[in-house]
């Protein structure tokens, strides 16, 4: 198996259900090593992505392989290639933790003692060693998550495909899977993550797929998504009175293009605006403001996170450039 | 409708288009019924025994739909709720623990009365044949049949504010209506024309039976009365009983409704082998095999889905398995040396019966807990995903939950086995018929576990798959005993055997020569009805396994 080049190809991968188009046209590539995170709002995709990816679902077109191996054909090898945590745990009654993970081990055919120092090992790397004993139905949502992770380990996949591992945990134990994921980064494994909490994400992952409506609209690293919304860059001038709010909009609304958006916040006396305007231009809008009269205390570019590129991605503000960064985001996997 | 709780639970219920299906299937059943005993020749019976007759197999068949089908609306109520977390919300609201218990009682009635405002027509067709009094047979025969669905109602409700799950919730109510209603008719069955305490009380279990009362009522006798006439008034000691049982599971179900049916501890995971060396010995010695060892994991030659199965039941864990194994055995040999002793004189037959009744008995309640969840369970919980994630084929997962099943039954049936090396011991001749018995049983086990298994993995939940599974078979072996009650009727002796011929007691009780079966030759006939009946639910369950194991 070569891990040294691309392990997870997604080429022109369309699924439709019916008349129902549930993924259009999806194309990616993955690393090995690379921690990818694939957002998008419920029903964009994302979960029927990954059920293609680990041969639960089969794609209309196109075609989907890890390490090689497709993802319809090689089924079997598949299963051995990908660690997968679904979205719902998957608990056994009355089963304890080590029993849980014991089944799994033999389900994929790892001999008794090598087995053994296998699940020592990823409940040592997960920190479930402590619950080893417990009934894995009673355990919290977030000690199940872990145990899931663990159960993905067993077999040493090359991949791991987590959904929403995240997904109802508290601060703490967001915290605690955020370095999980480091850590499995860092022993070589290419991770594939689904979650609704961007800020985790945006720490993490080396590269980020914003999905929706089935459509792959971007493709990069945080930077690139983020710069690709930043064309039309937000700015604040922060001023000294509110009554210098509507002489001060008036202006930024003459220096920039007609469609921009100019929001007046005189309570704050704080003028917000949202142009696509090169550094010239925002020199000479400075200038004129301080001609007029107007005293500026502050005068700067707001950041855009993850969160805001999601944003305008989903609400559709952020579509019409996307196949072009989905293709770079192709080239720099 | 004035009761919003009762509002609400037959709201929700019947504007289902699975109710109204539900609903027209009762008519058809119930035609069904009268049409299978209607008179077809050209005389007229001025005594109206035929219409007697016909009233007969009706009620019947009514008492049985509804002990078939209305258990499992009240034992999936509170559970179902508790579960979804609308309880919560119901405890919250100023309704009292009475108001909300006696809004679900009447919900479930309201079902129950549905089911028998359903039968009107049929009955009254009945009553069309003359011979039939408004004021005998009818009131008394529905008088009954409501007591049976407080009955039911109140039991299952109980059982359900005690379960932790639908599928329990719904087993342990179908198990419980089989033993009031078909079990404790058994005792009597053996002790009647006895004297003592024996007797005292297995006259006392009948008339928890609404069989018993039915057959009071319709004047059939008792159940197997084998020539011996009751003076007893059974149905009013039943119309008692079943008033008691149901005011006690009332009070058990209001006490259970308040904010402590939440309380559910977590276990601990307590391990033996970190626990002090006196307390291990102890512990080895009271389970022999103590369940709170730890595992060495699984062997290499293991089907590990077997050994998962057996890990996943409360019951599946070797100690408990060795209980029921005991149980069993010390039963069977318990009955076969009240026999040597001649302290009874029951004769080898009865008490080969007795034997064959209780291991029936024992499959139909076991069996379909075992097997009806065997997929359905793991689609409920999101097992089934992570299974077809691992290497092993569709096939392979397949004959580990059914060996987890085939090896637990073999030993429930091993363990009655002692039972019968007595009795041929005792009556050489036997030998040949306790030969066949056990194939009897043998198939009889796996029939019930391949059609519940086939029944369930037709379904995403476990509970109505359990609950078809027990219905299912509950029918196999019912309906065609509905028919033998009447077989000095217009049934004849063929129609009978050919009723009898695809029942699993029937053909066992047959062999062992039990009064009342042995004028029946239901042999090859019932084993080439089971063999193939078992072979169609092998291939629908692998089929069914196989279509939900496909990639979308």
């Amino acid at each position: 198996m070569n891990t040294n080049g691309p392990v997870v190809i997604l080429e022109h991968l369309t699924k439709r259900y019916g008349t129902f188009t549930a993924l259009d046209d999806v194309s990616l590539t993955l690393n090995s090593g690379q921690i990818f995170g694939l957002i998008g709002p419920n029903g964009a995709g994302k979960t029927t992505t990954i059920k293609i990816l680990v041969g639960l679902v089969r794609a209309t077109l196109g075609k989907a392989s890890i390490a090689g191996a497709d993802c319809v054909r090689d089924a079997r090898r598949i299963k051995r290639l990908v660690g997968y945590m679904p979205d719902q745990f998957g608990s056994f009654d009355n089963m304890r933790v080590w029993e849980y993970l014991d089944f799994f081990g033999a389900a994929f055919g790892i001999p008794r003692r090598l087995r053994v120092k296998r699940i020592a090992e990823t409940m040592e790397t997960t920190g479930t060693t402590y619950m080893k004993d417990r009934f894995v139905e009673s355990l919290s949502h977030g000690m199940q998550q872990r145990v899931g992770v663990a159960r993905t380990l067993l077999h040493d996949p090359l991949v791991l495909i987590l959904d929403e591992p995240a997904n109802g945990l508290d601060p703490q134990a967001r915290i605690e899977m955020r370095n999980l994921l480091l850590t499995l980064a860092q022993m070589g494994k290419t991770l594939i993550v689904t979650s609704h909490i961007l800020p985790d994400l945006s720490r993490i992952c080396d590269l980020v797929g914003i999905l929706t409506h089935g459509r792959l609209r971007a493709f990069g690293t945080v930077d690139q998504i983020s710069r690709l919304v930043s064309q039309r860059r937000t700015f604040e001038a922060h001023l000294t009175g509110a009554e210098q709010v509507a002489p001060a909009a008036a202006i930024i609304r003459q220096a920039i293009e007609p469609a921009s958006e100019v929001t007046e916040a005189t309570d704050e006396e704080v003028v917000r605006f949202r142009a696509a305007i090169s550094e010239t231009d925002l020199g000479n809008l400075l200038v004129q403001l301080v001609r007029a009269g107007i005293p500026v205390t502050q005068f700067h570019e707001v950041q855009t996170d993850l969160e805001e590129a999601y944003m305008s991605f989903a609400s559709g503000s952020g579509a019409a450039s996307a196949p072009a960064l989905a293709a770079q985001g192709a080239a720099h996997g | 409708m004035a009761d919003p709780i009762m509002q609400r639970e037959l709201l929700s219920v019947f504007r289902t288009r699975r109710m109204f299906l539900f609903q027209c299937g009762l008519i058809c059943i119930f035609a069904g019924l009268v049409i299978v005993r209607w008179p077809s020749d050209q005389h007229v019976a001025l005594s109206g025994t035929r219409s007697q007759d016909v009233f007969r197999l009706f009620a019947y068949g009514l008492l049985t739909t509804q002990l078939l089908l209305l258990p499992v609306f009240p034992a999936t109520n509170i559970v179902g709720e508790k579960n979804r977390g609308t309880l919560a919300l119901l405890l919250n609201t100023p309704l009292g623990p009475w108001r909300i218990y006696m809004g679900k009682l009447l919900a479930v009635l309201g079902i129950a009365g549905i089911i028998l405002v359903l039968s009107l027509p049929a009955a009254a067709a009945c009553y069309a044949l003359g011979g039939l009094s408004l004021t005998g047979e009818f009131p008394r025969a529905y008088g009954i049949l409501a007591l049976t669905a407080l009955e039911c109602a109140a039991l299952g409700l109980c059982v359900s504010s005690f379960s932790n799950s639908l599928d329990e919730a719904v087993r342990w109510t179908y198990g419980l209506l089989l033993f009031v209603s078909v079990l404790s008719l058994g005792p009597h069955q053996f002790f009647q024309g006895s004297e003592g305490t024996l007797a005292d009380l297995g006259a006392w279990l009948r008339c928890l039976s609404p069989y018993a009362a039915m057959m009071s009522i319709l004047g059939s006798g008792d159940v197997a009365g084998q020539g011996l006439h009751s003076s007893d008034s059974v149905a009013w000691r039943f119309t008692v009983n079943s008033l008691i049982v149901a005011a006690g599971a009332a009070l058990a179900t209001v006490a259970r409704l308040n904010h402590r049916i939440f309380d559910r501890s977590r276990p601990q995971g307590n391990i033996s082998d970190d626990q002090r060396l006196a307390i291990r010995m102890l512990r080895r010695l009271m389970f022999v095999v103590d369940p709170q060892r730890r595992g060495r994991g699984i062997g290499w030659l293991v089907n590990p889905v077997m050994i998962k199965e057996f890990r996943c039941r409360r019951f599946g864990r070797l100690h408990w398995l060795l209980r029921l194994v005991a149980a069993c055995a010390i039963l069977s040999l318990a009955l076969t040396y009240a026999t040597t002793r001649g302290t009874l004189d029951w004769g080898v037959e009865t008490i080969g019966g007795i034997l064959v009744l209780m291991q029936v008995a024992l499959l139909v309640l076991i069996t379909p807990s075992l097997s009806a969840g065997l997929i359905s369970g793991e689609r409920e919980s999101g097992g089934w995903t992570l299974l077809t994630m691992t290497p092993l084929s569709v096939y392979r997962i397949l004959l580990g939950k059914l060996m987890s099943v085939v090896l637990t039954l073999a030993l429930v049936m091993c363990a009655t086995l002692p039972g019968y090396v007595v009795m041929v011991y005792i009556e050489p001749g036997l030998r040949f018929q306790v030969q066949r018995v056990v194939i009897c049983l043998a198939a009889t086990a796996g029939f019930a576990m391949l059609l519940s298994a086939a029944a369930g993995s037709l379904f995403r939940r476990t509970a109505p798959a359990t609950a078809t599974a027990y219905a299912a078979l509950l029918s196999v072996c019912a309906v065609p005993l509905l028919i033998w009650m009447g077989r000095n009727a217009p049934f004849g002796h063929d129609t009978v055997e050919t009723a009898l011929s695809i029942n699993p007691i029937a053909a066992a009780l047959s062999v062992i020569r039990t009064p009342g079966f042995q004028e029946y030759n239901l042999l090859p006939a019932n084993w080439w009805f089971l063999g193939i009946s078992s072979f169609v639910s092998l291939l629908v369950l692998i089929a069914q396994t196989r279509r939900i194991s496909r990639p979308l």
